[in-house]
C-alpha cells in the first residue's frame, strides 16, 4: 500500500463499488472503508494518496473524520464528496484542511483530476518531508563546532562575532565553515542559510 | 333580640303557668260585667283570650291548668252557682273547646301576626265557631245542673259568645304582635302626630256617643266606623286591634258608669262588626303593602338587573316602538335617553322581524349615526305586557367576530408553516437518500463508457448512450438539489419573541384537548423570560409538536398518570424549555433513531414531527434533545436556545454542518 491509493470512506455499498471501480478504471488504485472508524482503526503511516470521505455518515461523520486525523497528525490530503453542499458545511469542510469538496454525483473527470491532484500534494508533501530528514541527517554528521557555526551564521552573525562568541580565533572560524561546506556540498552564504534554516534550534 | 313579652317561646311554659292562673282569676274579677245570675257569663271575657294565649303558648298540657283556673275563678269570683260537679265539667269542657281551637290555630298557622285576608277569614270563622261550640257546651250544663232557668238561656249563649268572640279577637292578635312591640313603636313615634289626633278623635266619638246623655246611643255607634277605618289605613292590623281594644274599653267604662247605658250585650255586637270589619280591612292595608313592597323590591332588581347586564336590552311595542333602553343599549346604538320612544326598532335592527314569541338571530345592527356592526339577538314575547309587548336582547359581536377572524388566520398560518415544514423534511429526507444511489449509478455509467471504449470503433453508438444515460442522471440529482434548496432557503424571519406570551398562546390552544383528556398541564415558566429573537411560527411550530406527543403519550394512561409539565428556564445566554410527560416513555432503540424522519411509534403518525422541530431549531441556532424520565418513567424533551442572534448565527452554521447526520 505504499504507491499512491485512494482510501473511499462511505457508508453506501453501491457508492463505495462504483467509485473504486471507475478510480480503479481512471489508473489509480484503490481501498474502501464502510465507516471512519474502520478507516483509522487499519491506518499505517507509511500509507501514500490521498482520502475521499463522505460528509453524512453513521457514527462518526466526515468533519468529526477530519479532526481525528488532524489529532492524530495524519496527513493524507482529503477530499470531501457530499450529498448535501450547502455553503456552511463547505466552509467548515475546508477550514478542517480538506483539499477539495465535491457534490454528488460527481463526473469522473473532475473527480479525478481533484484526486491526482490531491496524489501529487501527498508525494511532494512526502518528498518535503523526506528531504527534511536527509538534511537532518547531513547535520548531525558534522562534527559540533561545524554546526555551531552553521547555526551562528545562518542566524546572520559575522566571522568575528562568531569567532568571539565561540572563543576561538576568525581564522578558525573560516577553517570550520569550509570544512562545513564541504560536507554539506554548499557552495555559497545563501545556500548555508536556507540549510540552517531548516534545522531547528538547539539540534546538536 | 328576644323581648321579655316573647311568651310565644315554649321555655317560658312552666314560668307563666304561676302567672297565669292569678292574673285569669284577676282579670275575671275585673271585668265582671253585667253578669247572667251570677254566672261566669258576661260580655266581655279578656280572661278567654288569656286562656287561648296560655294554650297557643304552652300547648295541650296547659289544658288542666286552665280548667283549674275556670274553677278557681267560679268559685272565687262568681261563688259557686251550681254544683261543684257540674261547674268542674263545665270548666273541662271550656279549657278541651279552647286546647282544640288552640291546636286547629297552630296546625292552620293562624298563631302568627296577621299578614293576609285569607288568614284574618280564617282566623275569626274559627274563633266563632269554636266559641259557639264552647258556650253551647257551658251553658247547656250549666242549665242541666239547674243554675240556669230555661228562659234566659238564649240571652246567656248570646251574651257568653259575644264576649268570648270579641276578647279572642282583640287579645289574641294584640298577643301575636308582642314580638313586634320595638318596630311598632319605632313607627309609632314617627307617625306620633297622626296617632294623637286619630286617639283623639276616637275619644271624641265615644264622648258624642255617651257622653251627650243621649237616650239612644247604640242609633249613634256607627260613627265610631270612621275613625277606626281611619286608623286601620294608616296602621295595618296591629292599628285596628288597637282601636277596638280601646273603644272597648272606653265602653266598658261607659256602660260602668252611665245609668243611661243600653244593655252591654247590644253594645258588644256593634264592636264584634266594627272590630271584624277592622281586622279585615288590617289585612287587606297589610297583604296589600306587602305586595307593593315585593313589586317595589322586584323593579329595583329589574332595573339593577338592566343597568349591570352586559348586553343591551330593549323593550318594544307590539308595532315596534321601542319603549326603553337599557344604559348599554343607549351606548351600543348611540341612542338619546329622552327620544329612544321616538325610534323604532327597524331603525336600529333592520330587517327584525319579532313574528314569533321568542327566536334568536344575527344580523347587522345600525347606529344612530349609521355606523353598523355585526349583532346577535335574542327576543320574547312578554308574558303580561304593560306598555311594552317585547324583550330584546343585543350583543355587540364586534370584538369576538374579529377575534375569531385572529384565531382562524394564525391557525392557518400555522398549518401553512407546518405544511412547509413538512414538505422541506421531506425533500431534505428524499434528497438525501435518492442520491446515494444516483451517484452510484452516475460512476457505474461513466466506469461503463471506460470499460466500453475499446468497443466505440464498433458501435459509437454505444459510448453516446452511457454519455446520455448519465446526463439523465445527473439531470435527476439536479432536480432533487433544486427541490431541496427550495425549502432550505426559506429565510428564517427575525423577529422579537416575548417567551412568556408564545407559551400562554399554546397552552391555551391545547385547552380543549387537555379538559377532555382529564390531563393535568403544569406550566412553570420562571417570572421574568427573556425576549428571543427568532421566528415565533417556528418555535410555535416546535413547543405545539412537543405538547401535542406529550398529550398522545399519556393519553392512554390510568388518569392519576395524565401530567404533564412544561416548564421554562433562562440564562444569560439561552432560553431552556422542557416538556416533560408522565407517559411510558420511548423504548430506548426508537430513542436512538428519535429524530431521524419517518421514525413514529404512533399509528397514524409519518415520524417527521420531531425531524422537524430539531431542524426548525438547529437553523436557528437551538437545539432539540431527548432525556429518559429514569425510574419514574415518562420522558422529556429539551428545547435549547441562544438568546443572542450573532452567537446563533455561528451555531447555526456549526450544527447545520453536522446536521441531519442520522
Amino acid at each position: 500500500m505504499n504507491d499512491p491509493t485512494v482510501f473511499v470512506v462511505d457508508d453506501d455499498a453501491g457508492i463505495r463499488d462504483a467509485l473504486s471501480l471507475l478510480i480503479s478504471l481512471k489508473g489509480l488504485r484503490s481501498a474502501v472503508f464502510a465507516t471512519a472508524e474502520d478507516f483509522l482503526n487499519t491506518y499505517c503511516a507509511e500509507w501514500r494518496g490521498c482520502l475521499l470521505t463522505d460528509l453524512q455518515m453513521p457514527g462518526m461523520h466526515g468533519l468529526q473524520l477530519q479532526r481525528a486525523l488532524a489529532e492524530r497528525d495524519i496527513r493524507l490530503p482529503v477530499v470531501v464528496l457530499t450529498a448535501h453542499g450547502d455553503v456552511a458545511t463547505t466552509r467548515e469542510a475546508l477550514k478542517n484542511g480538506a483539499l477539495d469538496f465535491l457534490e454528488k454525483p460527481v463526473d469522473d473527470e473532475i473527480l479525478v483530476d481533484v484526486l491526482r491532484n490531491a496524489i501529487h500534494i501527498d508525494e511532494q508533501r512526502h518528498q518535503a518531508a523526506s528531504a527534511h530528514v536527509q538534511a537532518l541527517e547531513r547535520f548531525a554528521r558534522l562534527t559540533p563546532r561545524e554546526q555551531a557555526v552553521l547555526q551562528l551564521l545562518a542566524d546572520g552573525l559575522q566571522h568575528r562575532d562568531i569567532a568571539e562568541r565561540l572563543n576561538i580565533s576568525p581564522r578558525t572560524v573560516e577553517v570550520y565553515k569550509s570544512r562545513m561546506m564541504e560536507k554539506l556540498q554548499l557552495r555559497t552564504l545563501a545556500d548555508v542559510v536556507r540549510f540552517g534554516a531548516g534545522i531547528p534550534h538547539g539540534t546538536n | 333580640m328576644r323581648s321579655w313579652l316573647s311568651l310565644r317561646d315554649p321555655r317560658f311554659g312552666l314560668p307563666i303557668v304561676f302567672v297565669y292562673l292569678p292574673v285569669y282569676v284577676l282579670i275575671d274579677k275585673l271585668t265582671y260585667v253585667q253578669p247572667v245570675l251570677k254566672l261566669d257569663i258576661d260580655p266581655w271575657n279578656p280572661q278567654t283570650a288569656l286562656t287561648l294565649a296560655f294554650l297557643l303558648a304552652v300547648g295541650p298540657r296547659g289544658l288542666p291548668v286552665t280548667a283549674l283556673a275556670a274553677f278557681t275563678a267560679e268559685g272565687l269570683v262568681h261563688g259557686m252557682q251550681a254544683p261543684w260537679w257540674v261547674l268542674l265539667m263545665a270548666c273541662l269542657w271550656i279549657a278541651c273547646g279552647y286546647t282544640a281551637l288552640a291546636l286547629l290555630m297552630r296546625r292552620w298557622g293562624l298563631h302568627h301576626p296577621i299578614e293576609s285576608c285569607a288568614q284574618a277569614m280564617r282566623l275569626t270563622g274559627a274563633v266563632m265557631v269554636a266559641s259557639f261550640i264552647v258556650v253551647v257546651g257551658y251553658v247547656s250544663l250549666v242549665t242541666f245542673g239547674g243554675a240556669l232557668p230555661r228562659p234566659l238561656v238564649s240571652g246567656a249563649l248570646a251574651r257568653y259568645w259575644v264576649g268570648d268572640v270579641i276578647a279572642i279577637l282583640t287579645l289574641v292578635p294584640l298577643w301575636m304582635y308582642a314580638d313586634r312591640w320595638r318596630s311598632g313603636l319605632r313607627e309609632l313615634r314617627r307617625g306620633l302626630p297622626v296617632a294623637a289626633v286619630q286617639l283623639g278623635v276616637v275619644a271624641l266619638t265615644l264622648w258624642l256617643i255617651f257622653g251627650l246623655n243621649q237616650t239612644d246611643q247604640v242609633r249613634f255607634f256607627y260613627l265610631l266606623f270612621v275613625p277606626v277605618i281611619w286608623i286601620t289605613l294608616r296602621w295595618g292590623v296591629p292599628g285596628a286591634i288597637l282601636s277596638a281594644l280601646a273603644i272597648q274599653i272606653g265602653v266598658i267604662v261607659a256602660v260602668q258608669y252611665d245609668v243611661h247605658a243600653p244593655l252591654l250585650v247590644d253594645l258588644q255586637f256593634l264592636l264584634l262588626t266594627l272590630t271584624l270589619t277592622a281586622l279585615l280591612l288590617g289585612a287587606v292595608v297589610t297583604e296589600r303593602a306587602a305586595a307593593l313592597q315585593r313589586v317595589a323590591t322586584s323593579e329595583a332588581e329589574q332595573r339593577a338587573l338592566l343597568a349591570t347586564a352586559p348586553d343591551a336590552v330593549l323593550t318594544v311595542s307590539a308595532r315596534g316602538w321601542i319603549c326603553s333602553a337599557n344604559p348599554q343599549a343607549q351606548r351600543l346604538f348611540g341612542l338619546d335617553p329622552r327620544l329612544e320612544h321616538e325610534r323604532s326598532l327597524h331603525e336600529l335592527l333592520p330587517g327584525l322581524d319579532l313574528l314569533c314569541a321568542y327566536g334568536r338571530t344575527t344580523l347587522e345592527g345600525r347606529r344612530i349615526e349609521g355606523s353598523s356592526f355585526p349583532a346577535e339577538i335574542a327576543w320574547a314575547r312578554l308574558e303580561a305586557p304593560a306598555t311594552a309587548d317585547f324583550l330584546v336582547i343585543v350583543r355587540d359581536v364586534t370584538e369576538r367576530r374579529r377575534a375569531e377572524i385572529q384565531l382562524r388566520e394564525r391557525e392557518r398560518a400555522l398549518s401553512d408553516a407546518m405544511r412547509f415544514a413538512v414538505a422541506g423534511e421531506l425533500a431534505s429526507a428524499l434528497a438525501h437518500e435518492l442520491k446515494q444511489p444516483i451517484t452510484a449509478l452516475v460512476s457505474y455509467l461513466q466506469a461503463a463508457g471506460i470499460l466500453a471504449a475499446p468497443l466505440a470503433a464498433q458501435d459509437a453508438r454505444l459510448a453516446l448512450t452511457l454519455g446520455k444515460a448519465t446526463h439523465e442522471a445527473h439531470r435527476a440529482a439536479e432536480v432533487l438539489r433544486r427541490l431541496r434548496d427550495f425549502y432550505r432557503n426559506g429565510a428564517i424571519k427575525r423577529e422579537a419573541v416575548q417567551l412568556a406570551a408564545l407559551c400562554r398562546s399554546i397552552v391555551s390552544a391545547f385547552h380543549e384537548r387537555l379538559h377532555s383528556n382529564a390531563i393535568t398541564l403544569a406550566v412553570n415558566l420562571p417570572p421574568a423570560l427573556p425576549t428571543l429573537q427568532g421566528d415565533v411560527t417556528q418555535l410555535e411550530i416546535v413547543l405545539h409538536n412537543l405538547l401535542s406527543n406529550a398529550i398522545d403519550a399519556v393519553s392512554q394512561q390510568p388518569v392519576d398518570c395524565r401530567r404533564i409539565q412544561l416548564s421554562a428556564d433562562s440564562s444569560a445566554t439561552a432560553v431552556t424549555f422542557q416538556v416533560r410527560d408522565a407517559g411510558p416513555g420511548i423504548a430506548p432503540d426508537v430513542a436512538e433513531k428519535l429524530f431521524e424522519p419517518f421514525v413514529t411509534t404512533k399509528p397514524d403518525g409519518m415520524g417527521l414531527g420531531l425531524a422537524i422541530s430539531r431542524s426548525l431549531l438547529r437553523a436557528q441556532g437551538g437545539d432539540l434533545v431527548y432525556e429518559p424520565g429514569g425510574a419514574q418513567g415518562g420522558g422529556c424533551f429539551i428545547v435549547h436556545l441562544p438568546l443572542n442572534p450573532e452567537a446563533q448565527q455561528r451555531q447555526a452554521t456549526r450544527i447545520m454542518s453536522f446536521g441531519a447526520v442520522t
